[in-house]
């Protein structure tokens, strides 16, 4: 189980993925509304994994995670993305990201992807 | 011809029969003493360990075989290569992705698609998968990158074993828009305008979609439980749902609070 912090500028996302984590044993240690925000908390929380939407205002979640691998180049970060952005999930896997989740998601395959990431 | 023995279902009883296999045709001894030739087959669909097929000469007969997946997996393959369907050579990858994830270790499977009425099927020389029309959730004209380089290819979202998964078709151009337009022909009568639904029922069908029960649902999105009801109605009446389980709630009667005062007052003693 691990401490996680969820980045997505929908409040909807967020709640979602809070509750699918939450009820895989997780604890959501904080959540961000952009990329910007996304990485001061992770300075901050210093979570084990963290769950990014790639499109937000601000800062983007590649450029997000980008930041976040500079400062931490062992952190774990799973990428949200739609349907149609496979190409985002490349640059972004090249950039770091540990994996990838597409949105539409399904709870048994958030909590698999997240756990074979933290085991990783 | 070789001979394998199988179940087949005649009258509503399963008899254990002979069936010849030939590779244009199968035999069926008697009681029903039928030659089946494979392209007078306009369908073939599997469950669990039963082959159904239809086929069509003056009339429409359909037979259920039962038998060990070895013998049916021969039987498939000689069926899918002949039988009267929509067929093509192409690259597939089915499963791509389960529940918004990559299957790991995914590749792509030379072989052909087989699209006949009750289903698509991906056959190659280890797989023979069936994606059944009815379980077909979207079909859409899409980029890949395969090798490196974007690439046209059709994705088929479609549920299996109550999870949502994703596989990935790759032929030519002009045949994979050949086979985009044929699918969403076969499909044509699970399309929706896009508008039946609402912001909030659309967001009650995303969390549905994603595993939350009725009581995340009523908490993630505050909404009391009489409206969740009234959004899982209109669900269920456009086709977009169905009931898995009927929740209920109950208040104790004089029995049942005193039961639970005694019970609380044995904890506090």
């Amino acid at each position: 189980m691990g401490k996680i912090l969820i980045v997505d500028d929908t409040l909807f996302m967020r709640t979602l993925l809070k509750n699918i984590l939450f009820s895989g044993g997780h604890t959501i240690v904080g959540e961000a509304g952009d990329g910007e925000d996304g990485v001061t908390k992770y300075k901050e929380l210093k979570p084990d994994l963290v769950t990014m939407d790639i499109v937000m205002p601000k800062l983007n979640g590649i450029e997000a995670l980008k930041s976040i691998k500079e400062f931490d180049p062992a952190a774990k970060i799973v990428m949200c993305t739609a349907v149609g952005q496979e190409q985002m999930v490349k640059l972004a896997i090249k950039s770091g990201a540990k994996g990838y989740i597409i949105k539409p998601f399904q709870a048994p395959k958030v909590l698999e992807e997240v756990k074979n990431v933290l085991a990783s | 011809m070789k001979e394998v023995p199988v179940k087949i279902q005649h009258n509503n009883e399963w008899i254990v029969v002979k069936l010849g296999i030939a590779d244009d045709r199968i035999s069926i001894p008697e009681p029903i003493n039928k030659e089946i030739l494979f392209r007078t087959i306009t369908d073939i669909a599997e469950k669990k360990n039963v082959l159904i097929i239809t086929v069509k000469t003056d009339t429409e007969t359909v037979y259920k075989i039962l038998s060990v997946e070895k013998v049916l997996q021969v039987l498939k393959k000689l069926i899918l290569a002949s039988c009267n369907a929509y067929r093509l050579m192409a690259y597939f990858m089915s499963p791509a992705i389960r529940g918004g994830v990559m299957v790991k270790d995914a590749q792509w499977d030379k072989g052909s698609v087989v699209v006949v009425s009750s289903g698509i099927w991906f056959v190659s020389a280890t797989k023979q998968i069936c994606v059944p029309v009815n379980d077909v959730a979207a079909i859409e004209l899409t980029k890949r990158d395969v090798q490196g380089k974007p690439t046209d290819v059709i994705r088929i979202d479609h549920l299996d074993s109550g999870e949502v998964s994703s596989s990935f078709v790759l032929c030519p151009l002009s045949t994979l828009q050949v086979l985009y337009n044929y699918l969403r022909d076969t499909t044509k009568g699970m399309d929706m305008k896009g508008t039946e639904l609402d912001s909030i029922d659309q967001q009650v069908a995303m969390l549905v979609y994603s595993g939350m029960d009725s009581h995340a649902i009523e908490n993630m999105l505050n909404i009391p439980q009489k409206q969740l009801d009234a959004i899982y109605d209109k669900i269920l009446k456009l086709g977009l749902g169905e009931v898995v389980t009927m929740r209920r709630e109950i208040q104790l009667t004089t029995k049942g609070v005193r039961y639970i005062s005694d019970a609380t007052k044995s904890q506090t003693n």
